[in-house]
């Protein structure tokens, strides 16, 4: 595959949470060495789409594919060792070390039974090294901060070495300097020809980090496109009800970004 | 945490069990003498011994009464507190234990079936087999009817579990009303948990499904690490979660039912020795599950020497005694749970 395949795409996604459609008619590509960033105002099925692409829930319409064929055909743990899913919420057990979380994430590539190898514990240590986490490798998670905890769930999405990696709020409880931190480790892992799709709350940050922006408003993509373009169109001022202004500065490498409320 | 000390853990519980094991077999309302008790059974296992020192009361009172209680104890303390472990790792809750699952209520209903209708007095080992029976169809109701209303959420499956047992418990007292008195009380003395009088046709059943199932569990720990991580975590890694859910709770069910079904209700076993053991060699069941076996085996070894001597005039029921110790217990890991969260 060239270094800009398609890793994962979905074409007219419909979901159902119970019997609320969440998601209709959702496309989106994800190429390879790519950022994606997913926004939109709460509650608009940002999760849910990140949940769909990662074949966790079940579409009632569209199609989804990874690496060309189609996401339900893939057995659970081929799907794991190519496409890996990190989200605010998951916690392990507090006795649990850093390492040993980190570790688990190599389950898909040696199952139930298989003793973890030479490669495996190089991957661990990779992830660690990545995240900046390796000196709380022998911590237990009961003892980390929130964001610590969330450098470890990243890291254990990292040692399954995948290559599409799908984030749902990966900054949620970090602070600054974690963050900086988190969208380096991120920019260095596409790099390395991985395809990053995050749901990001801190619109100005996403517009940082990202190469292309989806916004997504009442589980439809409403905006799609470079970020500085999307937090600027109608679509995105009728989301989130704020009117969104970018301000190049010729000292800062980013535009700046002002949010007002529509009055 | 693989440091040095926690590797030293599990050999030091499995010498606490032996030793454990040994006094249990020598202390009683009739004493051994120690050397007699280790020369026999090291005579019985074929190794240079001499059970002279007993006499052939005191061997017959070693090999048809205390050995087979002895071992019986261990098996259905491992067994528990096996139980307790897997269950606590796959609610992600470290109080949970087997009693959730309505194990407890469902062995009694089935125990209590048997005696009213008579079996238990008609059919060698029809008490116990029901009271599996019981543990097994309780813990199958509370997953099928959680899983029918949409998927099995954990929460679902734990107030199922209450309700099953709440229904198993009052179908358990109607029937105890209609039950002749004279057969009330056998039922009682089930309940309250004990090993009094068992031999070892009961350490031969135990030992299949004890052993085997803790065998099939420790061999699973790698999955039921993955779960313990959470169901979406799991299933994002390629675990099949319900698949393997329903495997390991039909496991937990199996060990469970059956150290119920001999042992009558033992609670808290399967709660505390795997939460006292869990900060002490970690989480991952390759070390957990065998720590926890060798704990759950020796207090309930210990906890059945008690029944036996504390009181001079009367056993004390098995149950009644882990309750004294494991309700306070629970009480003071619970606050240190809620100050933590």
């Amino acid at each position: 595959m060239s270094a800009r395949a398609v890793l994962l795409s979905a074409h007219a996604l419909a979901v159902d949470r119970g019997r609320r459609r969440v998601l209709s008619d959702v496309s989106v590509e994800l190429l390879a060495g790519e950022a994606l960033a997913v926004v939109g105002p709460n509650a608009a099925g940002k999760s849910t789409l990140v949940r769909a692409l990662a074949g966790l829930l079940e579409p009632v319409a569209g199609e989804l594919r990874l690496c060309g064929r189609p996401l339900a055909d893939w057995p659970s743990d081929a799907r794991a060792r190519v496409l890996a899913l990190a989200t605010s919420e998951e916690e392990g057990p507090d006795a649990l070390s850093v390492g040993e979380r980190v570790a688990l994430g190599r389950y898909p590539h040696r199952g139930p039974f298989q003793p973890l190898d030479e490669t495996d514990h190089a991957a661990v240590a990779r992830a660690l090294e990545q995240t900046g986490i390796a000196p709380l490798a022998e911590r237990r998670l009961g003892t980390l901060s929130a964001g610590e905890r969330q450098l470890a769930t990243l890291a254990r999405g990292l040692a399954q070495e995948p290559r599409v990696l799908l984030l749902d709020e990966p900054a949620a409880h970090l602070d600054i300097g974690h963050q900086l931190q988190l969208f380096r480790t991120l920019d260095d892992v596409r790099r390395s020809g991985v395809g990053v799709l995050a749901v990001v709350h801190d619109l100005a940050r996403a517009a940082q980090w990202a190469d292309r922006m989806l916004l997504v408003a009442d589980g439809r993509v409403t905006a799609e496109g470079a970020p500085g373009d999307v937090l600027c169109s109608e679509a995105a001022e009728r989301a989130f009800g704020v009117r969104i202004r970018s301000h190049a500065l010729p000292s800062l490498a980013h535009p700046h970004y002002s949010f007002e409320e529509l009055s | 945490m693989t440091s040095g000390r926690s590797r030293l853990v599990i050999p030091a519980l499995a010498g606490a069990l032996v030793l454990a094991l040994l006094l249990a077999t020598a202390a009683g309302s009739v004493p051994l003498p120690f050397p007699g008790v280790l020369g026999a059974l090291l005579e019985r296992l074929g190794l240079p011994g001499d059970a002279s020192a007993l006499g052939a009361t005191g061997e017959t009172i070693l090999f048809t009464v205390r050995l087979p209680r002895v071992l019986l104890a261990a098996l259905v303390g491992g067994g528990l507190a096996v139980v307790g472990a897997v269950l606590q790792a796959v609610f992600r809750n470290p109080l949970a234990d087997s009693g959730l699952l309505g194990v407890g209520a469902g062995a009694a209903l089935g125990a209590v079936l048997a005696v009213h209708l008579g079996l238990a007095s008609a059919v060698f080992f029809a008490l116990p087999l029901a009271a599996f029976a019981g543990a097994l169809g309780a813990v199958l109701a509370v997953y099928f009817i959680a899983g029918t209303s949409g998927r099995a959420s954990l929460h679902g499956l734990l107030l199922t579990g209450i309700a099953v047992s709440a229904l198993a418990g009052a179908l358990t007292s109607v029937l105890l009303v209609a039950t002749e008195e004279f057969r009330v009380k056998t039922v009682l003395f089930w309940l309250a948990g004990g090993l009094d009088g068992r031999g070892w046709t009961h350490v031969q059943a135990a030992a299949l499904f004890v052993l085997s199932g803790v065998a099939l569990l420790v061999l699973l720990g790698r999955p039921i690490d993955v779960l313990s991580l959470g169901e979406q975590e799991a299933a994002s890694l390629g675990l099949p979660v319900r698949a393997t859910r329903l495997s390991l709770l039909g496991l937990a069910a199996l060990v469970a039912g059956a150290s119920t079904a001999v042992a009558g209700s033992v609670p808290f076993v399967g709660l505390m020795a795997p939460h006292a053991l869990r900060p002490v060699v970690g989480p991952l069941s390759r070390r957990l599950l065998p720590a926890a076996f060798l704990g759950g085996a020796t207090l309930v070894v210990l906890a059945d020497l008690g029944t036996r001597t504390l009181s001079a005039r009367f056993e004390l029921p098995l149950g009644a005694l882990t309750a004294c110790v494991g309700a306070p217990y629970f009480l003071l890991a619970l606050r240190a749970n809620e100050g933590r969260g």
